[in-house]
């Protein structure tokens, strides 16, 4: 799990190193800020996956809501 | 603009083709055969009749806004802040159907082929040869596909050479079993066919826009076809009880060749044909995701996004389903209803009215 922890950190810094730095230079702040955001979302997604905790399952809500469409389709 | 590509109509039908056409022959027998029985061919011409008007919907929208992708004609049509919404929901539904998609395509590897490989391993594969198609652009991707597609035509080869194991009277009695289970069985095609609702992130990058109505058209027809073919396949050779139990009936099927006792163990052909769809299907998904979301946030490239969506991707598709019975459940009631009705159809069709209501778009404005 270590290994995994590790190998996981590497590959944000190396996305991290490939992208920023050409932003930074081309003073594109606008994409910087979202190029931020979108990665903050995947190291949420990603991490607690391979710590082992439980995250919430965005698919049960869509089934909650379809439930009454999808039971005619049984 | 952000992407400075243009492709011809005869890639634009290739690219959907390869967009719709890999989970689609995979997954839709087994879940059509089960409700519509020996009559799920005729679930399919439903299927394509709500298909290409889907299609038609589609275009009809997007020729109205020339140049305009899906995510810059919602905000004309409905406004700033409705418009963001709406397409905070589409980079949504773009995300999540990627997700299945690289679920679907690590689930078959990893349980028909190499089951003793970790899934993530395939899904982190898929996703890494994607981000770099997707990184250079639709030009890139389209003609990858023009060079790769003849695979699909291996498979209509394949498909011909199992004709003898095939008996056509395991289609009869034909309509036994009633026009609902029919129509229930129509779902799941028309929800993997009303994917070219995709279609609208690409039609302004066409070289000659005003064919957009027949590419659509004759891309759902292709696929339609080959669909028809693929549940065939299996429904002929197994009949209608066999095919519905497996979970990937088209695939068992071709295991069976053998012709002379010489030449056999053709599925890898279609293994073949899958892992290079795939590979597209989740390029096309993925580019329609990181480009919409540039312009929803009005950036000014979309390739830094690139990689996070990967990350995102490759995590939520692991995060999604616990396992492949709960994988297929989903893809079978829960998924047609919530692609078909909402993103498919439902908000496309609100989006033409409203443009038509208050006179958005259309040709006093080109």
């Amino acid at each position: 799990m270590r290994t995994m922890i590790a190998l996981l950190l590497l590959l944000f810094i190396g996305i991290i190193l490939l992208e920023v730095p050409a932003l930074i230079k081309k003073k594109m702040w606008r994409e910087l800020v979202a190029f931020s955001v979108y990665l903050l979302a995947g190291m949420a997604l990603s991490i607690p996956q391979v710590l082992g905790v439980k995250l919430p399952n965005p698919t049960k809500v869509i089934e909650v809501v379809f439930k009454p469409i999808s039971e005619l389709l049984k | 603009m952000l992407e400075k590509g243009k492709i011809n109509s005869l890639q634009a039908i290739l690219l959907m083709i390869s967009m719709i056409l890999p989970t689609a022959v995979l997954s839709v027998p087994a879940i059509t055969v089960k409700s519509a029985r020996q009559d799920a061919w005729l679930s399919i011409i439903v299927a394509t009749v709500v298909g290409l008007l889907i299609a038609w919907l589609v275009v009809t929208l997007s020729l109205r806004f020339p140049g305009k992708t899906l995510f810059e004609y919602v905000e004309e049509i409905l406004g700033k802040i409705p418009g963001k919404i709406v397409s905070f929901f589409y980079i949504w539904w773009f995300l999540h159907m990627n997700a299945l998609v690289i679920r679907e395509y690590g689930v078959f590897l990893a349980t028909a082929i190499m089951p003793d490989t970790p899934i993530s391993v395939f899904h982190i594969v898929v996703v890494v040869v994607a981000a770099y198609a997707v990184r250079n652009g639709l030009e890139v991707l389209s003609r990858a596909n023009q060079l790769l597609i003849p695979t699909t035509v291996l498979l209509a080869t394949v498909f011909i050479l199992s004709t003898g194991n095939m008996k056509l009277s395991r289609m009869l009695p034909v309509i036994d079993t009633g026009l609902l289970p029919i129509i229930k069985g129509a779902a799941a095609p028309a929800s993997w066919l009303g994917e070219i609702v995709t279609f609208a992130m690409i039609i302004p990058y066409l070289n000659r826009p005003r064919e957009a109505h027949r590419v659509a058209a004759l891309s759902v027809l292709l696929v339609s076809f080959f669909l028809t073919a693929s549940i065939l396949e299996a429904l002929l050779i197994f009949g209608p009880n066999l095919t519905g139990a497996w979970i990937f009936p088209v695939f068992n099927a071709v295991r069976l060749i053998s012709v002379d006792n010489s030449l056999g163990r053709l599925e890898i052909i279609i293994v073949l044909a899958w892992v290079l769809g795939g590979f597209f299907k989740v390029g096309v998904f993925y580019y329609a995701a990181v480009l919409g979301s540039a312009q929803w946030l009005e950036l000014k490239d979309y390739r830094p996004l690139v990689l996070p969506v990967g990350i995102i991707l490759v995590a939520l598709s692991i995060l999604i389903h616990e396992g492949i019975v709960d994988l297929f459940d989903f893809l079978a009631r829960v998924w047609p209803p919530y692609a078909l009705i909402v993103f498919e159809a439902g908000i496309p069709l609100v989006l033409l009215l409203v443009a038509l209501v208050r006179g958005k778009g259309g040709r006093k404005n080109a």
